[in-house]
């Protein structure tokens, strides 16, 4: 990423350096009006080269030869490329019509032409850039595409130009704008439901709806309104309705039209203006000490970076946003464009979401990645991905494939593990044996991860997750590429059968056909990925310090949101000398309101001082935030808001919440429970007399103990608590009755009977009462109201001694004792013991 | 007897207990409850067995003479019984003591402390901040850093935890010095269980869960400020940032400036003892610092309750607290001092001793003046369950 630290001053741009990295972005600023032109480095290798191995070589010119090294890098880098009548020459730029950058009679003169279209420095701000990135004469379907393939090309031929320190970029004023006055999306979906959903379900749901027979994302179409609304939004244009989408695909660009196309975006701007209408407009808060507003397209690009591209074969970057093709920008023929299929949408701030879909390419168009790989024997695969989870398994993410078993290499996800198929002279047809990082590493998460996989003869397959070495060792050891089949295809999203499927959103892919050293792979990093801006919050007018601006790094950080990084404080009045400025709990206001979520400078405290404050700023935070989405980054209209700044300060104090009210009255529970495990045993060693820490019960409670009830709630008692309670109750009268002592002391009018045989000993209801009296008295309580009745009691267990003294004269000798177990261990396992 | 004769008898026995159950639990519904009865249900809910005829004479004369809580007192403290420490409170406080809440784990250092508090009157308060362990005095093996043998055995023995727990100095008996001692979240078994691996989040996680009564699930806020939110969280997970917006930021603002108090603990899995490295933050804060480099670095173990404004300032947070501070101890005085920490002690108590949540107003009513009682005494938590129990004693 772009780091404003590290702004330097610029040299003098050099085309005669030997050097020749290939930055392709901006690499610094130039304080507008200042003497000073800074420069930054935003990774900065500095072993590169010109050209990648694929620039084919120029046949079949017949004129003079290229007359220095500049004009011949001119010629294999994009004249060679832009000739073709269906491109740039012919009748066009190459007999016709001026400038005749494409003429193929003399390259030098052709130069001379190009030199005056063409931004050496700059290549994206080349004048043949900007023409076919504005649709002229594009060989695409997407001028975006065009405008960046002749980008790479330029670039190509620019690259000792822009070697000497890179493309010093200005930090240009926005507008002054007030903030405020604006429409935001309301929540609920209803006034959505009654104005523009039933034109969108009515003539759009044919395509643009999930249950459509030809499946057409964004679904704004579709049946369930809150998720029409939710894709619709962005089509929507709330402050000037003709300028929706929506009005404009059918107005200008007669996009299924379902009468006439003009009366139909009449209807559909009445709908939207309808909607607009009934959306109040947002005032800002008088009271607030806000900066000057502008969208983030007003702030000065700050994209890309110095990546390192030198031997890659396929780049790409989806930043066309819209159709069903992702381009390969990488200018090596031929391209492979990749098709959609199946669930694919376009990612905000460049990428692709797959969630079961594929973008594949041809297989004669994927052949270029066999030949080219094959060529040098090793290759690199590029991705910056966001997987949607971190439970899917085996779903593939990049593949050069023909099916589940047949493969020249896939990468793929499953669960945290990141993992690679290599078809090499060591594996199998599905390039199996995987290579996989550890899974106690858990190297892939959930969120936009930089990965490359390596692949080269010595290392095998090597895998980088943000830069860094996985320090997974290919267990397959040193092999080379073998049986690589040139009729696969490339694709992105599931295999090429449709088969496991990937969820995540993919934001760049490239491929390189050689093993990218770790230096390249951080330094591709360090670039990031997606647009950047440098957004100037003008605060001239709240303090008195000329061309003032709390800057921020911004970018659309996903579909649904955007990131605001390293604000620093700046003036671009070269002569200025800010000092003593505290700036206290900057908010971020989107629209005409502070953003509800994401405010992560809300605390900050920091004083802008002469003596910290360079001619590149002062930063006032390392931290970045993240604002929810509205309109999208064409509409949406940001201004900061201070607590403190210079003089000014509004202080904040957050109102007391209000306290909900008390929660309605339940329906009544049991007022009893049910003891647990522990009170159990504690209770039954309390009635019986026995030890908890007898062996023999102790034994049985640990046995037991957890299917014993663990909550007292009685309606969780459940049959197995009864099982587990009889056992631990018989343990525990066990014991009682099989120690002399115990059973001595407990029931000493019955202690002679112990022996008898139970026709004996039960024979009087004296006897019977020296059994059930000291039960009684133990195990019902004395007098408690609570405990069952006593008459009750003895009748039940009067029955139940009858019927364990019947033995029809067999009984065994220690009857008697079993009987008197039985007895207590009823009592002991009852409700009384266990209810509280 | 054989054991086939044996298991035969122990299944008939099984049939006659099943009878006995249905027959006495519907003899136990239809009776009123006097004061001998209510004596009797607060033993039995006190202490978690029945009371001796001697001990129920006393405490019915007490509730007859309109002293329940004496009565409630009388079976916490009851000579005869060990029940009140050894079930109820072992019980109550176990499950704090691990991620999975299970009561039946075994008994450890953090919950002989909340036993050893609760007999001695230590105010409760002080549970996040006191150098304090309970130890059993003279009992081998004796208290280990490294193992809970100390604990594991005395529960294993039946030993009366009312008669042996000894409060002493986490310092004096472990490696941390009195300024790295924080009440239970520093003893043994709170390291294991919330300082082991992971982020340390967990610590404050069930905390809240635990000891405040509200698991940050029903308390996320997304309207703080998430300056403090570390760069291991995605702020875009799965590549959508509205869920990080609108879920994620909720909890994290919150509680990340509230975890770094904990920057200089760790649980060492091999040694099986707390580490404790003042000045040096922990490693394990910066995991995955690669998922959004943008995001928070700890620095020290300094804190911030964010949750001060906002809907979470509803939890009663002290005025005569700072909200901020350095260390775990102070953190632990912010928590513990709460209206919510209050009265989630109440709650547990009347969950524990009523059977039941609260679930009408005059429950709540109840809970409102208990937790004022354990204020205005010095947060002595035998008096909150005392004046529980004859809340629930019955009519």
């Amino acid at each position: 990423m772009m780091d404003a630290r590290k702004f330097m001053h610029n040299e003098p741009v050099s085309r005669d350096s030997d050097s020749t990295p290939r930055p392709k972005m901006l690499l610094g600023f130039i304080a507008a009006a200042a003497a000073a032109v800074l420069t930054a480095c935003g990774g900065g290798a500095s072993t590169t080269q010109t050209t990648g191995p694929s620039v084919p070589p120029v046949t079949g010119y017949t004129g003079p030869p290229p007359a220095t090294p500049d004009v011949q890098s001119f010629m294999l880098n994009v004249w060679n490329n832009i000739k073709a009548d269906n491109r740039c020459g012919g009748a066009c730029h190459g007999t016709g019509q001026t400038p005749m950058f494409a003429r193929i009679d003399d390259v030098n003169l052709a130069y001379a032409d190009a030199n005056t279209v063409a931004n050496l420095p700059s290549p994206i701000d080349s004048r043949m850039v900007q023409k076919v990135g504005g649709g002229h004469n594009c060989w695409l379907t997407a001028p975006q595409a065009c405008a960046d393939i002749l980008t790479t090309w330029i670039e190509l031929w620019a690259g000792d130009a822009i070697a000497g320190g890179g493309r010093a970029i200005q930090l240009v004023p926005p507008p002054i704008i007030d903030p405020g006055d604006s429409r935001t999306f309301p929540a609920d979906p209803s006034a959505f439901g009654a104005t523009i959903h039933p034109l969108l379900t009515q003539f759009c749901a044919g395509c643009h709806a999930t249950d459509s027979p030809v499946l057409q994302a964004p679904f704004f179409a579709d049946s369930d309104v809150a998720a029409a609304y939710d894709a619709a939004r962005s089509k929507i244009d709330l402050d000037d309705a003709a300028n929706s989408r929506f009005v404009v695909r059918l107005r200008d660009e007669f996009h299924n039209c379902w009468t006439t196309c003009p009366p139909d975006a009449t209807t559909m701007e009445t709908a939207i203006a309808t909607f607009a209408g009934q959306i109040p407009l947002t005032q800002l808060d008088p009271t607030l000490i806000a900066s000057k507003a502008l969208t983030l397209y007003d702030g000065t690009i700050a994209a890309g970076g110095n990546r390192y591209e030198a031997n890659q074969i396929a780049l790409w970057e989806f930043k066309t946003g819209g159709g069903s093709t992702a381009f390969d920008t990488s200018g090596v023929a031929p391209a492979m464009n990749l098709n959609f299929s199946g669930p694919v949408t376009w990612f905000g701030g460049w990428g692709i979401n797959l969630s079961g879909g594929k973008a594949q390419s041809s297989t004669a168009s994927s052949s270029k990645m066999h030949d080219l790989i094959m060529a040098t024997g090793e290759y690199s695969i590029e991705a910056w991905v966001a997987p949607a989870n971190v439970v899917q398994e085996e779903a593939r993410i990049i593949s050069y494939s023909a099916g589940p078993t047949d493969r020249n290499f896939t990468l793929r996800q499953t669960l945290y593990n990141y993992e690679m198929a290599n078809r090499s002279s060591v594996s199998n047809a599905d390039g199996a044996p995987l290579h996989t990082t550890a899974a106690a590493d858990e190297d892939l998460q959930a969120t936009l991860q930089h990965v490359v996989v390596t692949f080269d003869a010595v290392n095998g397959r090597q895998i980088y997750v943000n830069g860094l070495f996985t320090d997974d060792v290919d267990q397959a050891g040193a092999a080379v590429l073998s049986g690589w089949d040139d009729t696969y295809a490339f694709v992105l999203g599931s295999e090429v059968s449709n088969e496991f499927p990937f969820m995540g959103v993919i934001r760049l892919v490239a491929v390189h056909n050689r093993a990218l050293t770790p230096a390249q792979i951080v330094q591709n990093f360090d670039v990031g990925v997606g647009e950047k801006y440098f957004m100037l919050f003008s605060v001239e007018h709240l303090i008195n310090v000329p061309q003032s601006y709390v800057m921020f790094e911004a970018a659309q950080f996903d579909t649904y949101g955007y990131l605001f990084m390293d604000p620093t404080f700046i003036s671009l009045d070269a002569t200025a000398n800010p000092n003593n400025i505290p700036i206290e709990n900057i908010r971020f206001g989107m629209n005409g309101a502070e953003a509800t979520s994401g405010q992560t400078y809300a605390n900050m405290t920091e004083a802008v001082t002469s003596a910290q404050y360079t001619i590149n700023g002062q930063q006032l935070s390392g931290l970045g935030a993240v604002i929810a989405l509205s309109k999208g980054p064409a509409a949406d209209e940001f201004f900061l808001t201070f607590e403190t700044i210079g003089t000014n300060a509004n202080p904040r104090t957050e109102p007391p919440p209000v306290a909900p009210p008390p929660p309605p009255n339940g329906a009544p529970v049991s007022d009893i429970g049910v003891k647990t495990f522990d009170e159990i045993n504690l209770t039954m060693a309390n009635i019986t007399t026995v030890s908890s820490q007898d062996a023999g019960v102790k034994s049985v409670f640990d046995t037991v103990k957890q299917s014993l009830p663990a909550v007292e709630t009685i309606e969780a008692f459940l049959s197995a608590h009864e099982m587990a309670i009889a056992q631990l109750s018989i343990a525990y009268c066990d014991a009682l009755v099989d120690d002399n002592g115990l059973r001595g002391n407990y029931f000493p009018a019955f202690n002679s009977n112990f022996g008898l045989p139970p026709s004996q000993a039960f024979d009087t209801t004296a006897e019977r009462d020296a059994v059930l009296d000291p039960l009684i008295a133990n195990m019902l309580g004395t007098n408690v109201g609570t405990s069952p009745s006593v008459v009750t009691y003895k009748a039940e267990m009067n029955a139940l001694i009858n019927r364990l003294i019947a033995c029809g004269g067999a009984c065994a000798p220690d009857r008697t004792e079993i009987v008197v177990k039985s007895v207590c261990a009823a009592t002991a396992g009852s409700g009384v013991m266990l209810v509280q | 007897m054989n054991n086939r004769t044996e298991r035969s008898d122990k299944r008939n026995l099984a049939g006659y207990l099943a009878l006995g159950c249905c027959l006495f639990l519907g003899g136990l519904a239809a009776v009123e409850a006097g004061p001998r009865e209510q004596a009797y249900r607060i033993h039995e809910r006190l202490a978690g067995e029945p009371p001796s005829a001697a001990v129920l004479n006393s405490m019915e004369a007490d509730v007859v003479g309109g002293n329940a809580l004496n009565a409630a007192l009388t079976a916490i403290d009851n000579p005869d019984s060990s029940g009140f420490y050894n079930v109820t409170l072992k019980n109550w406080a176990t499950p704090w003591t691990n991620r999975d809440g299970d009561v039946f784990a075994p008994l450890n250092d953090y919950t002989a402390t909340v036993i050893g508090m609760v007999r001695d009157g230590v105010p409760f308060n002080t549970i996040f901040s006191a150098d304090l362990v309970y130890i059993g005095q003279g009992f081998s093996p004796g208290y280990s850093m490294t193992d809970n043998n100390h604990y594991a055995q005395m529960e294993d023995q039946g030993v009366d935890l009312k008669a042996v727990l000894t409060g002493t100095a986490q310092s004096a008996i472990t490696s941390l010095p009195p300024a790295g001692t924080a009440g239970v979240w520093t003893t043994r078994a709170g390291a294991e269980a919330f300082f082991i691996a992971g982020t340390n989040r967990a610590q404050f996680r069930y905390t809240m869960l635990n000891h405040i009564c509200h698991d940050l699930e029903e308390i996320k806020d997304i309207t703080r400020t998430p300056d403090k939110v570390r760069q291991d969280v995605s702020r875009s997970p799965g590549g959508d940032s509205r869920i990080f917006l609108n879920n994620c930021i909720g909890c994290h603002s919150g509680q990340d400036p509230m975890a770094q108090a904990f920057a200089f603990y760790n649980f060492d899995e091999n040694t099986g003892s707390i580490v404790y490295t003042p000045g040096v933050v922990q490693a394990k804060y910066f995991n995955n610092d690669d998922v959004f480099p943008a995001g928070f670095v700890t620095p020290d173990d300094s804190w911030a309750n964010y949750w001060r404004e906002g809907q979470n300032a509803l939890l009663g947070w002290d005025a005569g607290l700072a909200g901020s501070g350095v260390g775990a101890a102070s953190m632990g005085q912010e928590m513990a001092n709460s209206d919510a920490f209050a009265e989630c002690q109440v709650q547990k108590a009347f969950k524990a001793v009523c059977l039941r949540d609260p679930v009408d107003t005059a429950d709540r009513s109840e809970i409102a003046r208990i937790t004022g009682v354990l204020r205005g005494n010095n947060y002595d938590m035998k008096r909150a369950f005392a004046e529980t129990a004859v809340f629930c004693m019955g009519d």
